[in-house]
């Protein structure tokens, strides 16, 4: 940890991170415009002194829009990323610690799921609870929960063999105190690290949803919404679509390249160094 | 000092003349902590047709001496000055392009891992023709004829048949034969073994030795030997220089290095070598009262599950295989009994038993209670028998304090009251010589041996009436194992403990052990007294391990 900004993908990750956090804390207050305020008068322009990032086919400030829609990006990601994490963990834990019969039957469950792809399983999910963004953020959670499963489980397994848990069998220990005190700490990193690289997908695959209509409604300023509701004007104001959709992968590379740098520095291997 | 040896040892024109010369070389590691240096001022030289040890413990830098010399380090080395002649030829002035031709032409090396050296996919043939062709550009047929040529000469019985097979096909004798035989195949002027039977076991590693000695006399071979075990060196090399934190502290022939040591680190380190002769176990308890005793004990990996057992009784008897088979031991109070065997010999299965970690068949009575099945093992025997493992690293929980770790014991089966327990621990670090502020240390801040300490301390906690020390000492060095050793009958003294020693380290338990079971395929082959292990009724096997246990450095081979 001590090293965590020796690498250029640390200190990348980090800055991009700081820079979305940052909107998505005090954007809604630092925003020039109202989001919703329509300026007929102003549509569809480029960068300007007035309107740094441009307006859209409304007229209605970009820079504003994107500020304020920040929080909702970021807390889709990030909530749908600890809810998969959290039904996904738990079931990777209960797996990797019953072994046996248990644990193949959760497995080769969770193996049949992982054969649909995210996307397409979120779909279905979505289809089935109906769209808005609260069943979105729990479609992409539910569809993320199989993989993060497995990951768990396999942080579980490479720790239950080692020799200071044995040494806690050898000793009558209870099994809540094994995997309590001698499991779940030592298995939690390979966790933690693939969390943080998942809200980069859980922010581009709400972006999806909200590209084809499932998941925000306007005239929320969700950035997925944003590029949808804009495609029609690409070619009169190329602006309106590049921002939300660099702002989209602006928050996506700041979580992947932050969540690679800290399984760099978590890795026992490098951080002996 | 160093000068001085260059110029008394070896005049100008005998470095010409040698097959390698190092002359004040010094190399260093560039960290977030600045430049560590990893050797300084080394001067080492090899005479053509002789071969010299470089003898240290890890991390003393011999593997990077061998590493400089091969030209080929990572990219955070940092030489700062010295030579390293080939032949009079200034290695260090090549390209990597040019030291392509002469990695494996003119010098080649001997890992310590024959299963990792060697490549799983490719046939064993093919890995030996394949340096043939490259560096004595022989066609594909004539460079098979020469491999096989090669691997005769190593003593390998069917030479023909061996080339065909993978490496997963061939034991690890076999297997350190085929990388010994590629790396003679080009006559190379100087080869490097780096620890090469480290990872074998013994009575392998002693014919791997005898190959050596007779390929070098056949040959005429310059060599480098690396390695940390003192006895091992002392009957394969002509000179022996010894290395302690990247200095060379002492430089000479083997009579005179061993009999007459100079430095104080060497006189450590061949005082640290076990001598079967020197005995400084506690002694015998005096009326034999038995502790414990295991009744026809085996173990089944991979055994029927019901289902099998049910539908196809006669394939259920053949499956799996028996780690351990009929092993019936007696432990008596107070004693230390040596359980000694190759890897694979299912000694650590017998551990893994007597600590309630394996299911098991058969019977084991503790202290007149018989216990039939591993569930049948309660608490109370669990803190009556405390094991310590092999790996000091891994049996450390890395995000625990030693205070905690040493602490858990005590708190688990109540020994002391609670606001003792602080206190008791820091008693505890004093017993096994460890001050008492390490209680708040992380075990990653602890050197390997201090770590092997706290997992002692943490058995012993327990108040134990018997301890299993599997292999404690295997991962350890030469000097930190001798005084590991020291530790547990020091300890096993004080509390009276028994212990039931387990080891492949033959002069070790012979120190040690009062009692001495050897294991051999899963079975117990003999058990005798300590007093009795030369006499003539040992079995066959028992016998040929002692026999190859390398002699005590300087004494004259038997």
């Amino acid at each position: 940890m001590r090293n965590f900004f020796s690498t250029p993908t640390a200190i990348v990750g980090t800055a991009l991170l700081s820079v979305v956090c940052f909107a998505a804390i005090f954007g809604p207050w630092i925003a020039p415009y109202d989001p919703q305020a329509f300026d007929p008068l102003n549509r569809l322009q480029g960068p300007s002194p007035a309107h740094w990032f441009g307006t859209d086919q409304f007229g209605r400030d970009l820079l504003s829009r994107i500020l304020n829609g920040a929080p909702s990006t970021v807390t889709f990601g990030v909530g749908a990323t600890l809810i998969g994490v959290g039904i996904g963990s738990i079931i990777g834990v209960v797996a990797g610690v019953s072994g046996g019969w248990a644990d193949s039957t959760i497995m080769r469950i969770l193996d049949g799921l992982l054969a649909v792809p995210d996307l397409l399983f979120t779909l279905l999910i979505v289809t089935i609870f109906g769209g808005g963004m609260e069943h979105a953020m729990l479609a992409v959670a539910i569809a993320f929960a199989p993989g993060m499963a497995r990951i768990a489980r396999s942080a579980v397994l490479s720790v239950r063999t080692r020799d200071y848990v044995r040494a806690a069998v050898a000793r009558g220990e209870s099994g809540f105190y094994i995997v309590g005190a001698e499991v779940l700490p030592n298995a939690l990193s390979p966790i933690v690290v693939e969390a943080t690289i998942r809200v980069s997908f859980a922010i581009m695959i709400g972006a999806t949803l909200g590209f084809l209509g499932l998941g925000a409604q306007p005239p929320s300023t969700e950035w997925g919404l944003m590029v949808a509701e804009a495609r029609q004007f690409m070619f009169r104001n190329p602006w309106c679509v590049a921002v939300p959709g660099l702002s989209i992968a602006i928050a996506a590379l700041g979580f992947n390249l932050f969540g690679d740098a800290l399984r760099d520095s978590l890795d026992p291997k490098r951080s002996h160094g | 000092m160093t000068a001085q040896t260059l110029t008394k040892d070896a005049p100008i024109a005998a470095v010409e003349k040698s097959a390698l010369s190092i002359i004040d070389y010094s190399l260093a590691y560039k960290t977030a902590n600045g430049l560590i240096p990893a050797l300084q001022n080394i001067d080492l030289t090899i005479p053509k047709g002789k071969t010299v040890g470089l003898v240290g413990e890890s991390g003393s830098g011999k593997s990077s001496m061998a590493w400089s010399i091969m030209r080929y380090l990572p990219s955070n080395a940092v030489e700062t000055g010295g030579a390293i002649r080939l032949a009079g030829e200034e290695l260090l002035d090549y390209t990597p392009y040019q030291m392509m031709d002469i990695r494996g032409r003119r010098m080649s090396m001997v890992f310590q891992d024959p299963s990792t050296s060697l490549n799983p996919t490719i046939k064993l043939g093919e890995q030996i023709a394949e340096v043939l062709m490259r560096h004595r550009g022989l066609t594909k047929a004539q460079a098979w004829a020469e491999a096989e040529a090669a691997l005769g000469r190593t003593g390998i019985t069917r030479p023909k048949e061996m080339l065909q097979r993978f490496p997963h096909e061939a034991s690890g004798g076999e297997k350190q034969r085929v990388v010994i035989a590629t790396a003679f195949a080009c006559e190379p002027e100087l080869i490097i073994f780096d620890e090469p039977t480290t990872a074998l076991d013994i009575l392998t590693a002693r014919q791997i030795l005898d190959l050596f000695n007779q390929l070098r006399e056949e040959t005429n071979v310059s060599a480098l030997y690396i390695s940390h075990d003192l006895g091992l060196v002392s009957r394969v090399v002509d000179r022996v220089s010894v290395i302690h934190k990247g200095i060379i502290v002492e430089s000479g022939s083997v009579q005179e290095v061993f009999r007459r040591p100079k430095a104080d680190y060497t006189r450590q380190l061949i005082g640290a070598v076990p001598d079967p002769d020197r005995w400084v176990g506690v002694d015998a308890p005096g009326e034999p009262k038995t502790l414990l005793r295991i009744d026809k004990v085996g173990v089944r990996y991979g055994a029927p599950t019901k289902l099998q057992a049910m539908f196809w009784p006669t394939d259920a008897e053949t499956v799996g295989f028996w780690g351990a088979k009929d092993i019936s031991i007696d432990v008596r109070k107070g004693e230390l009994l040596g359980v000694v065997g190759e890897s694979g010999s299912g000694k650590s299965t017998i551990a893994k038993v007597l600590a309630g970690l394996q299911d098991f068949e058969g019977k084991l009575d503790f202290d007149g209670k018989a216990i039939t099945s591993r569930n049948a093992i309660d608490r109370a025997y669990r803190r009556r028998v405390q094991i310590v493992f092999q790996h000091p690293d891994a049996s450390l929980n890395p995000r625990h304090r030693i205070g905690t770790i040493i602490a858990r014991p005590l708190k688990l089966y109540g020994i002391v009251p609670k606001h003792e327990i602080k206190a008791r621990v820091a008693e505890l670090l004093e017993m096994v010589r460890l001050p008492a502020s390490y209680a708040d240390r992380l075990p990653h801040q602890l050197s390997g041996g201090e770590k092997q300490r706290v997992a002692i301390a943490r058995a012993f906690a327990a108040e134990p009436e018997l301890v299993i020390c599997d292999e404690v000492t295997a991962a350890l060095d030469v000097s930190v194992q001798a005084a590991v050793a020291e530790l547990l009958v020091k300890l096993q003294r004080n509390t009276g403990a028994a212990c039931v020693f387990i080891t492949h380290d033959l002069n070790l338990i012979r120190q040690l052990a009062h009692r001495i079971a050897v294991m051999h395929h899963g079975k117990l082959v003999d058990f005798f007294d300590r007093v009795d292990a030369r006499s003539v009724d040992r079995d066959p096997y028992a016998k040929a391990l002692l026999d190859a246990v390398p002699v005590h450095a300087g004494e004259p081979e038997a």
